[in-house]
């Protein structure tokens, strides 16, 4: 046997040595990972359901908490919701409900103990919860009565409001597909309104204009604007039968006949 | 050469004579080979058993979806050290085609839906989240309401009766049966919810979702038919249509007539002194001028 020979098999065993001591060490170095699946960033959760949360790990045992056996490589996921933990899980799907509004949602894998791996494993989504529906455009209109219409001292408008939900003033801004609807007589701030039941008026006689318009719960206009408006004249007497209203007509006999009775005591003072 | 034996077969014939017994053992291990080959044994299979086909998840209840599986071993996925095996996984949960859940075992569970029609999908998946190849997953459509799940929709008018007189505000009132009503706003529609429209000679004047009875103002005079029908989501009529119509006659209230009637009364109170005061006048205007009256 030679040297190169001999430098040969020395060579070969060493990077054989090497690569097996080097192999159980990349196993045994796979660090856990953490990764939300769904929702996903910046989703919008529509009529107020439940936000559901899947998540995936890797080289993590998922264990029910409390199990006593703390290790590294096992152990659960602790649930943040706006930075305050919410709740925990040893399965791959949390159900969360929240209000409406902007929430970020954080997940941490932590060992049975509830103490944070080392390096710290996390995941974050950002979402947006609504009472609304999740999609489609807002939408309103007014069904009665229709533009022009002659209407009496008392009368209601109806309207019909699509892919928005109305809900009390107040609520966080910026949510989409939710809010109420303001009311404008003549151009003045009338009413806020935060259901769909008909508008009831008590107008003076004349024309008047009614705008509806949908507002977000800050009270600011959509964008783009959802709104309508309505022209009605009010007529006091709109919808009752009156051949013949002889009412104008009695307050002048009735104006005459003072006259005439003023005149009659005159003449009688004057012949005294 | 070895000469043969008499009577003992000659080589030639007994490898010929070992052949079928050969080819036959063959054909069993062959056989035996394919028949508990993993593929033609082990392929998984998936079946939804609850809910059925186009069931109606009825009072806005979550639905509890049952199935089961054969073949395949549900696991926790990304376990250390996992390797993964063609017939142990999870299974992936779609509402309409959107991922809502993670399943890592075969326990019923239960999913809330909106209300409408929905397509709830389970698939099995590898632990690694491919697909079975070939794909395994089943699928399920369903119609999710807040009403009750049977019964015929009706709706009845209480008040006003019919032909009575009213003023032209009133209050009606009606009961509901089978029907829930729900705020509309754009949503899908669904059997047994919706809201009531009232209307006034066939003009729909109001919108409404609640039980309570319901102010109309402004009726025209005369003999009308005031209606209210239950109607979907989206505004359309109901299969078959649930209507109550009720005929009233609308007469003008009191007030109305009031400044008519107070002022007849002082025109004839006004005339009534007039006509007083011109006949004591004439009498006065008989009399002898010398005041004595008729007597000397």
């Amino acid at each position: 046997m030679n040297a190169r020979v001999l430098a040969f098999i020395v060579v070969t065993v060493g990077v054989l040595i090497l690569s097996g001591i080097a192999a159980p060490n990349v196993r045994a170095a796979s660090a856990p990972t953490l990764s939300i699946v769904s929702p996903t960033p910046n989703a919008v959760i529509g009529n107020g359901s439940p936000v559901v949360v899947v998540f995936a790990v890797t080289n993590f045992n998922l264990t029910d908490p409390g199990n006593g056996t703390s290790s590294p490589d096992s152990g659960h996921v602790d649930v943040f919701v706006d930075g305050g933990w919410t709740a925990n899980a040893s399965v791959n799907t949390i159900v969360l409900a929240l209000p409406s509004g902007p929430h970020t949602i954080r997940l941490q894998l932590v060992t049975d103990n509830g103490s944070a791996l080392n390096p710290n494993v996390t995941a974050s989504v950002a979402v947006m919860v609504t009472l609304g529906p999740a999609g489609g455009t807002p939408g309103l209109s007014i069904f009665f009565p229709r533009e022009g219409a002659l209407v009496g001292t008392d009368s209601t408008v109806s309207f019909r409001v699509t892919n928005f939900v109305l809900v009390a003033p107040g609520g966080p801004a910026g949510v989409p597909n939710e809010g109420h609807v303001r009311v404008l007589l003549d151009g003045a701030s009338y009413a806020d309104l935060t259901d769909d039941a008909p508008l009831h008026l008590n107008l003076k006689d004349g024309a008047h204009t009614v705008t509806l318009q949908l507002v977000d719960n800050a009270g600011r206009p959509l964008n783009p604007d959802v709104s309508v408006s309505l022209l009605i004249t009010v007529q006091a007497l709109v919808g009752r039968v009156t051949p013949f209203d002889a009412t104008p007509y009695l307050a002048l006999v009735n104006i005459l006949l003072g006259l005439g009775i003023l005149a009659a005591i005159y003449r009688k003072l004057e012949a005294k | 050469m070895r000469p043969t034996k008499p009577g003992a077969m000659s080589p030639v014939r007994a490898r010929r004579r070992s052949i079928p017994p050969a080819l036959f053992a063959f054909a069993i291990l062959l056989v035996v080979s394919i028949s508990s080959s993993p593929v033609a044994a082990v392929a998984p299979s998936l079946t939804i058993v609850s809910p059925t086909e186009g069931a109606v998840i009825a009072n806005g209840t979550p639905v509890l979806v049952l199935f089961q599986v054969s073949n395949f071993a549900f696991v926790q996925p990304g376990r250390v050290g996992q390797i993964g095996s063609p017939n142990e996984g999870h299974a992936n949960l779609f509402l309409d085609a959107q991922l809502v859940r993670l399943l890592t075992d075969v326990e019923p569970f239960s999913l809330s839906l909106t209300s409408g029609p929905h397509t709830i999908q389970i698939q099995l998946v590898a632990d690694n989240g491919t697909a079975l190849n070939p794909d395994v997953s089943a699928s399920v459509r369903v119609v999710a309401t807040l009403g009750p799940g049977g019964g015929v929709p009706r709706i009845t008018i209480l008040s006003p009766t019919p032909l009575e007189s009213t003023g032209h505000g009133i209050y009606v009132s009606y009961r509901i049966e089978n029907f829930t009503l729900v705020e509309p706003r754009g949503q899908p529609n669904a059997p047994g919810e919706g809201h009531v429209q009232l209307l006034v000679e066939g003009v729909v004047v109001m919108e409404v979702i609640q039980y309570e009875p319901v102010l109309l103002v402004s009726l025209p005079e005369g003999d009308i038919t005031i209606s209210a029908r239950l109607v979907n989501n989206d505004n359309t009529t109901l299969t078959p249509d649930a209507r109550a119509n009720v005929p009233i006659h609308v007469v003008a209230s009191s007030a109305v007539s009031l400044p008519l009637v107070s002022n007849g009364g002082v025109a004839l109170l006004l005339a009534f002194i007039l006509v007083v005061l011109i006949l004591r006048r004439r009498k006065v205007a008989a009399r002898p001028p010398n005041g004595q009256g008729g007597n000397p």
